[in-house]
């Protein structure tokens, strides 16, 4: 798609010296890159290398140290996650997080951000507005859901589908929010190869319809494959960035995966 | 009895438990019936009973709230109880070491203004933090609000309690004569078991009057809320705060909302207990309300507000019906025997049935939108019901 040498002027997300210790361990040190508009950033890094610690400084759930974290050329640093996600950054958990007695209808429909129905006072001032919102994002959410094959689901207990179906449910719920960046934390992780093919062309499809993507992910083979470019994490900060070939054939990648050298 | 507050509820939609609750609750109004008929259950007494049955439920809801809604762990049912109770009673009562005297709507007034001064105090501190803080800060308030209650005399009358307190509908047109101007009524269904109704009867019908207005809107308000998008921000909240945050949704604002909301249920319940036993005392604030609301909801499912209703009604139940023991020769003493029964019911609700009696079993979607939507017309029943609902590959 582009290539990783463009200048990054029209970047949706730009963190920039970015650190965080937890005691005398810097989880990030000083981590500095953009995600370009319109690209599957990918974000690879052996055990440990602070990929998780990183997306939860940037959506908010943890407070960095020092450094900036920009949404859209908004400064988000020290926001709460709520008020990330408002400047449209949305993110996605390594463990799927359950709903418990929802149905995925259900679960899909929390995904709408800043819907009229959420306003106590307004189920009972205008009851109308709050039925007109609920019905358009019924629809978008089974629309959704049937882009994704996964409508059968609709009905069923949001706890009682496969992990993988878990997975394609909160991509899917991810998307009613209308992110402008899609933060994936391990999309793939547990799941198995026929889903994970389904996933894989599904984030390309939303690519392409225009949502921009960040994704931590341990399956080389799907993340080679899919994102472009890659920015690779060791200890904290950014060992480089490059084409998924570029990132491939460098000695200071495979040292850090091997080990070796430190 | 739950269907009586849910007309729309049609027979046929009803899922096994709701079924054998319906059949219960008709066999044991029938029960009362017969009990009533034959004048073995006082008419005014039957009627005190409705109407703290009315009062449970509405404590349970103010729970519901919370914890069914949110996951909030609230401990202090009693203390907001006690303000909705001392809060009108003071401002209301002859007795009232304070003001006192005033229209029982002032009172109403101020008793949850004062419910939600407090309720913001103690969620401002504990909301952004763990469960676990709401739950310790609010075993404390209760505490508390206790311990001002007995020994703040100039205030409350500590632990004398207040006395000398009017009636609800003392000062409306119609309504505050009303018991007064009705006759006595003489009902002889069964021959030779007369059942007379005084005025002392047409008070207690109308604090059931007054019971059913404030647990009806109670209701309908929760209702509405429970199937919004703001009822689910805090399913989603009790679920998984994190995913919630994650999604754009101020989480602590919502569970503020909530715990408010809860709150002031309570002290409305207060409030009517004020009127409905024309005295209070500090043991009303006893750790047992607190109990007893929370067994409700547990009981009745937690998240549920038919179920919320229905464990209201269990708890006055057995809290009232243990008291025709007395006339029973039994080796033990009534108020022990409550709460082993309590007990009892707890262990067998915990071990067969988890989820409480009437756990929420339908898909909560703004109404409007099922019926007009492209939704199924019919919304999934059982959803809690089902385990391993298929379609898994």
């Amino acid at each position: 798609m582009s290539e990783g040498a463009l200048p990054k002027d029209d970047a949706v997300l730009r963190v920039d010296d970015l650190q965080k210790s937890f005691g005398g361990l810097a989880a990030t040190d000083h981590a500095t890159f953009a995600v370009e508009r319109g690209t599957i950033t990918g974000l690879i890094g052996p055990n440990g290398a602070g990929k998780s610690t990183l997306f939860n400084l940037i959506s908010g759930f943890y407070e960095p140290d020092g450094g900036t974290v920009e949404v859209n050329g908004t400064d988000v640093t020290g926001m709460e996650p709520y008020q990330v996600a408002d400047h449209g950054l949305i993110r996605t958990f390594q463990t799927p997080r359950k709903l418990e007695g929802m149905t995925v209808r259900e679960a899909m429909l929390v995904g709408p951000r800043n819907q009229p129905g959420e306003s106590f006072l307004r189920l009972f001032a205008s009851p109308g507005s709050v039925g007109e919102s609920e019905s358009a994002n019924l629809a978008d959410a089974e629309r959704i859901l049937e882009e994704f094959e996964i409508d059968h689901l609709a009905a069923q207990p949001a706890t009682d589908i496969s992990g993988g179906q878990m997975k394609l449910v909160e991509l899917a719920r991810a998307m009613l929010a209308e992110p402008e960046v899609l933060l994936l934390d391990e999309p793939v992780a547990g799941v198995n190869p026929t889903l994970a093919k389904k996933l894989k062309s599904q984030i390309r499809r939303l690519n392409e319809q225009g949502t921009t993507f960040l994704l931590i992910e341990h399956d080389m083979e799907f993340v080679m494959d899919l994102a472009d470019p890659i920015v690779v994490l060791d200890q904290g900060h950014v060992l480089t960035e490059g084409t998924p070939d570029g990132v491939r054939s460098d000695d200071r990648v495979i040292d850090a995966y091997l080990g070796g050298g430190a | 009895m739950s269907a009586l507050t849910d007309p729309k509820g049609a027979i046929a939609e009803l899922t096994r438990p709701e079924g054998w609750v319906l059949g219960v609750s008709v066999a044991f109004l029938l029960f009362l019936l017969a009990a009533l008929l034959t004048g073995a259950l006082g008419p005014t007494y039957f009627l005190f009973l409705v109407g703290l049955a009315g009062m449970y439920a509405l404590l349970s809801f103010g729970l519901n709230a919370q914890w069914g809604f949110t996951g909030l762990i609230n401990f202090s049912v009693a203390a907001f109880f006690g303000i909705g109770a001392y809060g009108s009673a003071l401002m209301t009562a002859s007795g009232s070491p304070i003001a006192g005297g005033y229209n029982p709507l002032v009172g109403l007034v101020v008793a949850l203004v004062v419910a939600l001064v407090l309720a913001l105090l103690i969620g401002i501190p504990t909301l952004r933090l763990r469960a676990d803080y709401l739950a310790i800060a609010s075993l404390g308030l209760a505490e508390v609000m206790r311990l001002i209650v007995l020994n703040e005399r100039w205030l409350t009358n500590g632990s004398a309690g207040v006395r000398g307190i009017p009636g609800f509908f003392k000062g409306w047109p119609v309504l505050s004569t009303f018991p007064e101007t009705m006759p006595g009524i003489r009902l002889e269904v069964i021959p030779g078991s007369p059942v007379i109704l005084e005025t002392a009867f047409w008070r207690a019908s109308l604090n059931v009057l007054l019971v059913l207005a404030f647990a009806g809107a109670v209701y309908f308000v929760l209702r509405r809320a429970h199937r919004s998008p703001w009822g689910r921000v805090l399913r989603t909240i009790r679920s998984d705060e994190d995913l919630a945050r994650a999604l754009g949704k101020d989480t602590y604002s919502f569970k503020m909302q909530s715990f408010v909301l809860g709150s002031l249920i309570m002290a409305l319940a207060g409030v009517f207990y004020t009127h409905l036993n024309l005295y209070v005392g500090p043991g009303d604030l006893d750790p047992i309300t607190t109990f007893y609301a929370w067994v409700a909801v547990i009981l009745g499912g937690s998240g549920s507000n038919r179920g919320a209703l229905f464990g209201g009604i269990v708890i006055v139940t057995i809290r009232e019906g243990t008291r025709f023991l007395n006339d029973v020769a039994l080796p033990i003493d009534p108020a022990p025997l409550r709460l082993l029964l309590i007990g009892i019911v707890i262990v067998a609700v915990m071990r067969y049935r988890p989820q409480g009696i009437l756990p929420p079993q339908r898909e909560l979607i703004w109404p409007s939108a099922v019926d007009g939507g492209g939704a199924p017309e019919t919304p999934d029943s059982g959803v809690r019901e089902r385990k391993g609902g298929g379609g898994d590959e």
